[in-house]
C-alpha cells in the first residue's frame, strides 16, 4: 500500500510542487532565523571572549540603576588604581573612562551611528581591547585621538586632520590613528574614539579623579577568582570586583536578553504567520487533491482496501511532502542565514565566527515544525477520503462533495460572535484581564471568519464579481461563476490571505494608531514652536550649554533641555526625565491633575497620572529614588499630569536634584519657545546657528519633529511589512496552487470553452479575473479582520502605551486592497498560461 | 423509430455536388460547405506511427444532413476534427468555403469555430455555471457580439426549451443538456454543424428527439450537419452516410435507411 501511495504521488509530483513550496518557504524562514540566532549567539560569545579575554578582573561601582546592556553604572575613584596595583598578585591596571563622544565630520554635521557613539581612553594593550590600529599611531597628547575607521570615512576625516567630537561637549582634536574592530571598520553601527588616558579623563569623565572602572589582570600562577577575592576587602562600600568571566558571562547574557532574544522573537513570530498561512494553503491543496481522488479511493475501497489503509495512504503522503519539502526548506534556510549574515558583515556588524553555527536541536526543530503542519493540514482530507464508500466508484461522482454548510455557518457565527466579544469585552473593560481576553477573541475571531469564509465565499464572489460581467462580458461572468461553484475552495485559497493580509492591516492600523497618538500628544503638549533633538537614540547626547546658549537668543523666549536618565523608583528600574521645572512649564501643557510643573520644588517628583493611581501616590507622598551613583534620596509627589507621550515621559525630576548624580550630564531635546513677534523660519536660523557649534543636530518644528517622531515608527512598520512579505507571498501561492488544481480539473470544460471559441486570451482573462476575485475576497476579509483586531490590540495596549488614538488610514487601507487584487492577478499568470495552453483536442477528450 | 416525413426538401443546388474527387478540383460547386483534399493524418512518428486519415478527400454538401460511420479507429472523429478545424493536418487541405484551414492561426481558428461553426459533442457539453439560454449564446457572446434575436427564437422554439431556459446545467435532464447543445450548435447560424455522437449518451427515446431537431435544423432552418455516430439508426436520419475505415473513405450511401445503413456495414465487414 505504501509503495502504491509513493508511486501515486510521484505520479503526482507537479500538482504537489505548490504544497511543496508553501511549506518550503515556511521552514526556510523558520531555519534561517535559528540558524541566524545560533550564529549571532556564537558571535557574540567569541566577540565578548576577545574582548575582555585578557582581563582577570574587573573592579567598578557596584549600583546598577538599569538592567539593560547598555547602560553605563557610576565611577570609582581614580586612585583605586593605585591600591589596587599594590596588591601581591597583580600585573597589571588599566583605569578606562568610558563616555559619550560623537564625532563631527568635515562638514561639521555629526556622523550619524546607529548606536551609541563611544569614547574612551585608547588602550594598548591587545589582551584588554578589541580595537587595532590599522593607520597611523596612538593617541599621546590629550587632544589626540584614534577614531574607528568607518566613521573616520563617513566624516571624512584622515590621520593629521582636526576635528571635533561632542563629549558632549565640543572637543577640538587631532585624529592620529585608525581603529579597526576585530578586522571590521566599526563595531556594529556605533563610532568610536579614542582618546588617551589623559585625554579622556580631562574630557570625559565628570568630575577629575574619577574613573568608569578598573581592568586588572593577574600576575602568573594566580587565578581570575583568586585575584577578585584578594581585591575585594579593599574596596570602598559601592564599589565592587568581579572577574572577566563573570563581566564576559554578563555582557553575553545581556545582549541575549536585550538584543538577541528580541531580534529572534521577533522573527520567529513572523516564520509562525508564514507556516500558520502555509497550513491553511497546505491544507486547501490536500483537500482538492483527495477530493479529485474520490474515485481512485473508492475503487480502492472496491478492491479491498480497508478505510485504515486509504487513510494511511493519505497520510503517508503528507508525511512524504512534508519530508521533503522541510528538508528542502532546512536547506533553503541555511542559505537564508547566510545571507543574511553577509548583510550584517555588510553593514559593518563585526562576524569573527567563519561559516554558521547550524546546531543540530533547531534544524530538527525547524523539520519538525514543517512536518507537524504538513501533517496537520493532510489530517482532515485525509479523514474525509478514508470514509469515502466503495460504491462512489461507480458512481458519476461529482468531484468534490457540496455538503450542507449550515453546520459551518453554525460554528463559524458561534466562534466569531464569542472572538468579537471577547474583543469588545478586553478591550472596553480594561484592567488586568485585557490582553487575556484580547488574545482569546483573536483566536476566537481568526477561527470564525475562517470557518464562515466557505459560507460568504458564494455570495461574496458575486458580490465582488458583480461588475466583471459587464466590464469583461461573457468572459467575466464566467470567472465570477467558477470562483462562486465551490465555495469551499474559493475560500480555502482565499483564507491564507485573509489571516495574511488580517496582519498586515492589524500591524498597519496599530501603527497609524500609534502615529496619530504621537502627533496628538505633541500638539496637546508642546507648547513651543522648536525642538532639538539628538536623534531617537535612548539617552541623549546633546550639551545642555545649547539649551543656556540658545535660551540668551533674542529671538527665543524660552529654550529648556530635556535628559533622561535610568534611576530606582521606588525600588524599580525607571528611565526618569529631567529639566528645569520652571523653564520647562513654558514650552510644555501637560494637562495636569494635580499641583504643577513650574512649581515643581528641588526636592519634588512629577509623575504621570496613571502611574500614581498605580501607586497610589498623591501630592505629597514621599518616593524613594536610587541614583546610578549610588546615591538615594527621597523626593514627594509635587505634580501629577494627565497629558502623556513623547515629550515627557512618566517621571521627571528638577536638573538641580538629578545632575549631580546622572553619570552624563546631557540633553535629550531642548525645546524652544520663540520670543513674540519672531518668525518661525528666523527663530529656526537664530537655534541653527547657534546648534551649528554643537555638531549641527536636528532643529525641527513642531511639525518636522511630530514626523521624525513618527517616521521611526514608518521605518519599523516598512520592516514589518517586508517580513510579512513571505507570509503574502506563500497566500499567493496557494490560490495559484487552488487555481492549477481547478484548471486541471475543469480540463473538459476548458475544451470545450475552446472549441465553441473562447481564444486563448479569453481563456487567460478568465482564469486570471478568477483569481482577482479570490485574492479580493481574501483581502477584504483580512482588511476587515485587521480593523478589528487592530482596533482590539490598540485598546488592549492603551493602557501601557501612550496610545490614545485609534486611526485606520483609509489611503494605506485601500492600497493594501489594491494591492491585494493586483497580487490575485499575479496569482493566477501562471494558471492562466497554462489554461490557455491547453490543445484543445485532448482536453476534450480528457476523463 | 420512423424517418421525418417532412426530410427531402433540400435544395437542388446540394443535390448537384458529385463526389467523385476530380469533379471537386475541377471546380467547387457552391454547394460545398466543406472540402477535404487528400487529407492525411498520421499521429506518432516512426515505427508507431498510426495514419488516422490516409488521403480522404470529400465534401460534405451544404444544406445537408451528412452522417459519417466506421468502427472504432476508423479515423470519423479524426476527419470531424479536421474539418472542424480543431485539428490540423499533416498533408492535404481542408476548405471550409472559400478558406483553407492550414493557414490560419489559432486565433483565427477559434474565430473562425465560434462564428462559422457549431458544435454538438456527446457529453459535457455545456458548462455548469451558466444558465441554458448563457449556454445557448455563448458564442456569440465571447465573439462580443449579439445574438440574431429572432433567429434565436426560432431555433429555442424548435428545440422547445423556452421554459428552461433560465435553468443551469445541473438543473436539466441528459436529454435536455443535449437539446441545449443543439440550440447552441444552431444559434449563430453557423456555415456548418458538427455532432460527435451526439445521442451516444442518451435513451433511445430521448436520442430520437435530438435527431428529429438536427434533422428539422436542416430542413427547416437550411442549415448543414455532419455528424459522426457508430449507431445505424442515427445514422438513417441522414441525407447521406460516408463510411470510413483505416483512414479512408469505403463507401457511401445516399438517402439512407436503418436497414440499408445496417446492410452497408455488413457488406464492408465481409
Amino acid at each position: 500500500m505504501i509503495a502504491i501511495t509513493l508511486k501515486t504521488l510521484w505520479a503526482r509530483r507537479r500538482r504537489l510542487a505548490g504544497t511543496c513550496l508553501a511549506v518550503l518557504l515556511g521552514v526556510a524562514f523558520l531555519a534561517g532565523t535559528l540558524i541566524l540566532g545560533d550564529t549571532l549567539r556564537a558571535n557574540f560569545d567569541t566577540l565578548f571572549s576577545s574582548v575582555t579575554g585578557g582581563t582577570s578582573a574587573v573592579v567598578r561601582s557596584a549600583t546598577r540603576v538599569d538592567p539593560g546592556p547598555a547602560s553605563p553604572r557610576g565611577p570609582v575613584d581614580a586612585a583605586l588604581a593605585g591600591r589596587v596595583r599594590s596588591v601581591p598578585g597583580v600585573a597589571g591596571v588599566q583605569p578606562v573612562v568610558d563616555g559619550l563622544g560623537q564625532i563631527v565630520g568635515r562638514d561639521g554635521t555629526a556622523v550619524p551611528t546607529m548606536g551609541p557613539p563611544r569614547a574612551t581612553n585608547w588602550i594598548a594593550d591587545e589582551r584588554l581591547s578589541p580595537w587595532r590600529l590599522a593607520e597611523g599611531r596612538a593617541p599621546r597628547g590629550p587632544d589626540e585621538v584614534v577614531l574607528n575607521r568607518g566613521a573616520a570615512r563617513t566624516g571624512g576625516l584622515r590621520v593629521g586632520d582636526a576635528a571635533t567630537v561632542l563629549t558632549p561637549r565640543p572637543v577640538r582634536v587631532r585624529v592620529v590613528g585608525l581603529a579597526t574592530f576585530q578586522g571590521a571598520d566599526a563595531f556594529g553601527g556605533s563610532s568610536y574614539t579614542g582618546f588617551s588616558l589623559d585625554g579622556a579623563r580631562r574630557h570625559l569623565a565628570r568630575r577629575p579623579g574619577e574613573v568608569s572602572s578598573i581592568l586588572v589582570t593577574a600576575a602568573p600562577g594566580v587565578s581570575d577568582a583568586d585575584l577578585a577575592g584578594r581585591l575585594r576587602p579593599l574596596l570602598p562600600a559601592g564599589v565592587e570586583a568581579i572577574t572577566g568571566a563573570q563581566q564576559r558571562d554578563e555582557s553575553i547574557s545581556s545582549v541575549n536578553q536585550g538584543f538577541l532574544d528580541l531580534f529572534r522573537s521577533a522573527l520567529l513570530a513572523f516564520a509562525g504567520i508564514a507556516l500558520f498561512v502555509a497550513t491553511f494553503s497546505i491544507a486547501n491543496t490536500f483537500a482538492i487533491l483527495t477530493a479529485q481522488r474520490t474515485r481512485e479511493s473508492a475503487l480502492l475501497r472496491a478492491l479491498g482496501a480497508s478505510r485504515r489503509q486509504v487513510l494511511a495512504s493519505v497520510v503517508v503522503e503528507a508525511l512524504a511532502v512534508g519530508l521533503v519539502a522541510s528538508a528542502a526548506g532546512l536547506a533553503a534556510g541555511i542559505g537564508v542565514a547566510s545571507g543574511l549574515k553577509a548583510l550584517f558583515v555588510g553593514f559593518g556588524f563585526p562576524f569573527p565566527v567563519s561559516g554558521l553555527e547550524i546546531q543540530a536541536n533547531s534544524a530538527a526543530l525547524a523539520v519538525g515544525v514543517g512536518l507537524a503542519v504538513t501533517l496537520l493540514a493532510g489530517l482532515a482530507p485525509a479523514l474525509r477520503s478514508s470514509r469515502v464508500p466503495p460504491l462512489a466508484a461507480l458512481r458519476e461522482v461529482a468531484a468534490e462533495r457540496v455538503t450542507a454548510l449550515r453546520p459551518r455557518a453554525l460554528a463559524g457565527a458561534a466562534l466569531t460572535l464569542a472572538g468579537v466579544g471577547a474583543l469588545l469585552a478586553g478591550a472596553l473593560a480594561g484592567g488586568g484581564a485585557t490582553l487575556q481576553l484580547t488574545t482569546a477573541g483573536a483566536v476566537l475571531t481568526v477561527a470564525g471568519v475562517v470557518a464562515l469564509g466557505a459560507v460568504v465565499a458564494r455570495p461574496a464572489s458575486r458580490l465582488l464579481g458583480a461588475p466583471l460581467p459587464r466590464l469583461r462580458g461573457v468572459v467575466g461572468a464566467l470567472a465570477r461563476g467558477n470562483a462562486m461553484r465551490n465555495p469551499r475552495r474559493t475560500a480555502g485559497a482565499a483564507a491564507a490571505l485573509t489571516v495574511g493580509v488580517g496582519v498586515v492591516v492589524m500591524l498597519t492600523v496599530f501603527t497609524a494608531s500609534l502615529q496619530a497618538s504621537i502627533r496628538r500628544s505633541v500638539a496637546d503638549s508642546f507648547g513651543g514652536d522648536l525642538v532639538v533633538s539628538s536623534g531617537g537614540f535612548v539617552g541623549g547626547r546633546l550639551d545642555p550649554r545649547l539649551a543656556a546658549e540658545a535660551a540668551k537668543l533674542p529671538q527665543v523666549r524660552q529654550a529648556t533641555g530635556i535628559g533622561t536618565f535610568a534611576a530606582l523608583v521606588g525600588g524599580t528600574s525607571q528611565e526618569v526625565g529631567t529639566a528645569d521645572p520652571t523653564g520647562l512649564a513654558g514650552v510644555l501643557d501637560l494637562d495636569m491633575a494635580a499641583g504643577s510643573i513650574g512649581g515643581l520644588g528641588p526636592r519634588q517628583l512629577g509623575v504621570a497620572e496613571h502611574v500614581a493611581d498605580a501607586e497610589g501616590w498623591r501630592l505629597g507622598t514621599p518616593v524613594p529614588v536610587r541614583f546610578a551613583d549610588g546615591a538615594s534620596e527621597t523626593f514627594t509627589v509635587g505634580a501629577i499630569w494627565r497629558g502623556r507621550g513623547v515629550v515627557v515621559g512618566d517621571y521627571l525630576l528638577p536638573r538641580a536634584a538629578a545632575a549631580p548624580h546622572a553619570v552624563r550630564d546631557v540633553d535629550a531635546t531642548v525645546l524652544v519657545g520663540l520670543a513674540p513677534g519672531v518668525g518661525l523660519a528666523a527663530g529656526k536660523a537664530a537655534v541653527e546657528r547657534v546648534a551649528a557649534a554643537y555638531g549641527s543636530p536636528a532643529v525641527q518644528d513642531r511639525q518636522e519633529y511630530a514626523d521624525a517622531v513618527t517616521g521611526s515608527v514608518d521605518t519599523l512598520l516598512t520592516l514589518v511589512y517586508v517580513l510579512l512579505a513571505l507570509a503574502i507571498v506563500i497566500a499567493l501561492m496557494g490560490i495559484a496552487n487552488t487555481l492549477s488544481l481547478s484548471v486541471h480539473e475543469r480540463t473538459r470544460e476548458l475544451g470545450l470553452l475552446r472549441a465553441v471559441g473562447e481564444t486563448r486570451r479569453q481563456v487567460r482573462a478568465m482564469v486570471r479575473w478568477e483569481s482577482a476575485i479570490v485574492a479580493l475576497f481574501g483581502t477584504t476579509g483580512g482588511l476587515a479582520l485587521g480593523v478589528l483586531l487592530g482596533w482590539a490590540l490598540v485598546r488592549a495596549t492603551a493602557a501601557d502605551t501612550a496610545l490614545e488614538a485609534f486611526s485606520a488610514p483609509p489611503l494605506q487601507l485601500a492600497a493594501i486592497l489594491a494591492a491585494g487584487a493586483l497580487a490575485g492577478v499575479l496569482a493566477g499568470l501562471r494558471p492562466a498560461r497554462r489554461a490557455a495552453r491547453l490543445d484543445v483536442l485532448t482536453a476534450i477528450a480528457a476523463e | 423509430m420512423t424517418r421525418d416525413t417532412t426530410a427531402p426538401a433540400v435544395r437542388p443546388a446540394a443535390r448537384a455536388g458529385t463526389p467523385a474527387a476530380a469533379a471537386v478540383r475541377a471546380g467547387a460547386p457552391r454547394g460545398a460547405a466543406a472540402r477535404a483534399l487528400g487529407a492525411t493524418k498520421v499521429h506518432g512518428s516512426g515505427g508507431t506511427a498510426v495514419r488516422a486519415l490516409d488521403g480522404v478527400t470529400v465534401e460534405v454538401e451544404a444544406g445537408r444532413f451528412t452522417a459519417i460511420m466506421g468502427p472504432s479507429g476508423s479515423g470519423k472523429s479524426t476527419l470531424m476534427h479536421c474539418l472542424a478545424g480543431l485539428d490540423r493536418l499533416t498533408s492535404g487541405e481542408v476548405h471550409l468555403g472559400e478558406v483553407e484551414l492550414g493557414s490560419l492561426s489559432d486565433a483565427e481558428l477559434t474565430r473562425l469555430r465560434r462564428e462559422q461553426i457549431g458544435f454538438v459533442f456527446q457529453s459535457y457539453n455545456l458548462i455548469p455555471t451558466l444558465s441554458a439560454i448563457e449556454n445557448i449564446t455563448l458564442p456569440a457572446a465571447l465573439a462580443g457580439g449579439r445574438p440574431d434575436r429572432a433567429w434565436l427564437d426560432r431555433v429555442v422554439d424548435a428545440v422547445g426549451l423556452r421554459e428552461r431556459l433560465a435553468h443551469r446545467p445541473a438543473e436539466l435532464s441528459g436529454g435536455q443538456q443535449q437539446r441545449v447543445a443543439v440550440a447552441r450548435a444552431l444559434a449563430g447560424r453557423p456555415r456548418i454543424v458538427f455532432a460527435d455522437e451526439p445521442t451516444g449518451n442518451l435513451d433511445s427515446r430521448s436520442g430520437g428527439e435530438i435527431l428529429a431537431f438536427l434533422r428539422q435544423a436542416v430542413t427547416g432552418l437550411g442549415q448543414t450537419v455532419v455528424m459522426v455516430t457508430h449507431d445505424p439508426v442515427a445514422a438513417g436520419y441522414a441525407d447521406e452516410v460516408l463510411f470510413l475505415a483505416d483512414g479512408r473513405i469505403v463507401g457511401r450511401l445516399r438517402e439512407p435507411t436503418p436497414e440499408s445503413v445496417l446492410d452497408h456495414v455488413k457488406s464492408l465487414g465481409e
